[in-house]
């Protein structure tokens, strides 16, 4: 992946195994679309000054299994929203994972990683190594690489845009393909 | 070395002599299958018109697009974007299901259930086509790809093999298997993986019960779900077929990245308690827990042996009063099967509200619950506001508890009723 460093602080590590996403916002707020007001919402109820103390770059970190359940968008549009650029988990929910790569979120698999960080480390995933780093405590872990379509739909900055990558470069490839006179 | 069903599927649907788990492909789904749906349908129409100039797709038998959530509508939006559907599938020689019930039960009585077939769907419920030997994979907002191109872009998943042995005792179903299966093998025992049901009872299991658990899979972090078609699945979907295919199975020494072991007789009947479907438990810990409501339907539960199961248990007794037992078969073949069977009559007389199928009640669109209720429940979720308040509560069970407990008022084990 041609992706640059991804770097940031790890604004909250998330240790709940099977962790459902819409927790973040509460489920009562799961249908507002007013992402601004998502945003004010999210993690209320797991660190009130939360909304401020992030930063742009910043991390999340989850748990086995990430994203269980049965996963709305408000909750990652929040915090999009609030400059969180990624989440790194010990591993992913499928239902999940799908739909956050399809908007171009990205997500890296990496075992181990809730022994790997502490809250508000220092850290960066790496494509081209495909490593986190931790600089805060001068540690390496490697992540699992991902598929390639999703690597590629997260670089393209989601679905339509991959798609529309996707269909140029098989025009093209058609094209190389005729000949014309033969 | 041998290859899985799933393996194989995915090479002819790539145009490759083979492919092994772990490798991208790009395959080309057999059925393209959806129901229309807010920001799922109505995007993928507009997307590809306005985003990639496709003005109609180029294999309109290839698609089908189920009307399902939302029926009855209630309000005019909800007309507007069923309108928006059948003006799309009209416009496209689209085929379209509407009012026939649950698309995941309806696509296999229509025959997209096709033995060896590749389909594709948002949902992952549609896992259930596994049943006949068809690999459903529901892709979320990613099966926009199969509007716009041949191919949707996968890794073909490893499996996990799962065998049952024996049989079940009375009073347990499907449903138990598979939260049993949740329990023993854990939600995320088959992450990105496809759950394979095989062993010595498959072949006795009743193609209902297997579309119950193969519907279910994606709670044991599967992609899908699939069983090596035997001849009763085959006598099912081959006549109904919508494509020629040669019907595949696993050869005997494909790679499984597990295999497990399930004795049937050794369960028993379960509840899953909320909010997450992770969390089986057994029923008998939690009899006698009041209720409000009872729900038996859904694209998992509410074929025929689950109203024959409550069918059982209501006869000759009546829900108690203040319960509010909605009962809805999964698809219009299926109710005019029941009928047939008498079995609508017998949980009418017993005070049950029996529906015509739609998806609306297993997400609270209607029967809302309301804060401090609590519903016993087939549905497919029990995740915090699923069926209305997010303070209600929804404990997953099989038909018959929810009968019996209808009946009761409180969670009740239906074995004394059968």
């Amino acid at each position: 992946m041609t992706m640059p460093i991804m770097r940031g602080r790890v604004a909250f590590i998330f240790d709940e195994i099977n962790f459902d996403v819409d927790q973040i916002v509460g489920v009562k707020n799961i249908k507002i679309t007013d992402v601004a007001e998502l945003a004010q919402l999210a993690m209320q109820s797991y660190d009130p000054d939360f909304a401020k103390s992030v930063r742009q770059g910043d991390l999340l970190v989850g748990a086995d299994n990430f994203g269980y359940g049965h996963p709305h968008y408000p909750p990652m549009k929040a915090m999009r929203h609030l400059g969180i650029a990624g989440v790194i988990a010990e591993s992913f929910s499928p239902g999940y994972w799908r739909g956050e790569v399809s908007m171009g979120f990205p997500q890296v698999s990496c075992p181990g990683i809730l022994g790997f960080v502490r809250r508000w480390d220092e850290i960066e995933v790496d494509w081209a190594a495909g490593v986190v780093r931790n600089h805060s405590q001068g540690t390496e872990t490697p992540y699992e690489p991902l598929p390639q379509a999703d690597a590629e739909m997260i670089e393209a900055g989601g679905l339509v845009p991959f798609l529309k990558r996707q269909a140029a470069q098989q025009r093209e490839q058609k094209d190389h393909a005729h000949v014309p006179g033969l | 070395m041998g290859y899985t069903i799933t393996e194989k599927i995915l090479a002819r649907a790539a145009g490759l002599p083979a492919v092994r788990a772990g490798q991208d492909i790009k395959a080309k789904p057999d059925f393209v299958l959806a129901y229309d749906f807010p920001g799922y349908t109505d995007v993928y129409f507009k997307t590809m018109k306005e985003d990639f100039g496709i003005e109609r797709v180029a294999e309109p038998e290839r698609f089908g697009i189920f009307i399902d959530h939302m029926v009855p509508t209630a309000t005019a939006k909800e007309e507007e974007l069923h309108i928006n559907t059948r003006n799309w599938c009209a416009e496209n020689d689209v085929p379209l299901f509407e009012r026939h019930g649950i698309g995941h039960q309806v696509a296999a009585e229509v025959g997209y259930a096709t033995p060896g077939a590749f389909v594709v769907h948002f949902d992952g419920h549609v896992s259930q086509l596994g049943t006949f030997g068809t690999l459903a994979i529901g892709l979320r907002r990613n099966v926009m790809e199969a509007f716009v191109s041949d191919t949707v872009s996968i890794r073909v998943p490893d499996t996990v093999r799962v065998n049952l042995r024996g049989s079940l005792r009375p009073g347990v179903m499907a449903r138990d298997v598979f939260h049993h299966l949740v329990r023993r093998l854990g939600p995320s025992s088959c992450r990105f993986q496809v759950l394979e049901l095989g062993g010595p009872s498959v072949a006795a299991m009743s193609t209902e019960g297997l579309q119950t658990i193969t519907g279910l899979a994606m709670f044991t972090g599967a992609l899908t779900a699939i069983v090596n078609p035997d001849p009763v699945r085959l006598d099912y979907a081959l006549p109904r077929a919508r494509k020629k295919l040669d019907p595949v199975s696993s050869d005997p020494d494909a790679r499984y990245s597990a295999v497990h072991d399930i004795d049937l007789s050794d369960l028993e009947p379960i509840v899953v308690v909320p909010p997450t479907p992770a969390d089986t438990r057994d029923l008998t810990e939690f009899l006698g827990l009041e209720i409000n409501a009872g729900y038996l339907g859904s694209c998992a539960s509410g074929r025929l042996e689950d109203l024959r199961a409550a069918a059982k248990v209501l006869e000759g007794r009546r829900v108690k009063t203040g319960v509010s037992l909605h009962i809805v078969p999964t698809s219009q073949e299926l109710m005019a099967a029941a009928a047939r069977e008498g079995l609508v009559s017998t949980l009418v007389e017993a005070g049950a509200f029996v529906s015509s199928p739609s998806c609306d009640y297993c997400f609270g669109r209607i029967a809302t619950m309301t804060a401090g209720q609590r519903a016993v429940s087939t549905g497919t979720l029990n995740v915090r506001g699923r069926m209305g308040s997010p303070d209600s509560e929804i404990y997953l069970c099989n038909a018959a508890v929810v009968a019996a407990s209808a009946i009761e008022g409180r969670i009740t084990d239906p074995r004394p009723y059968l």
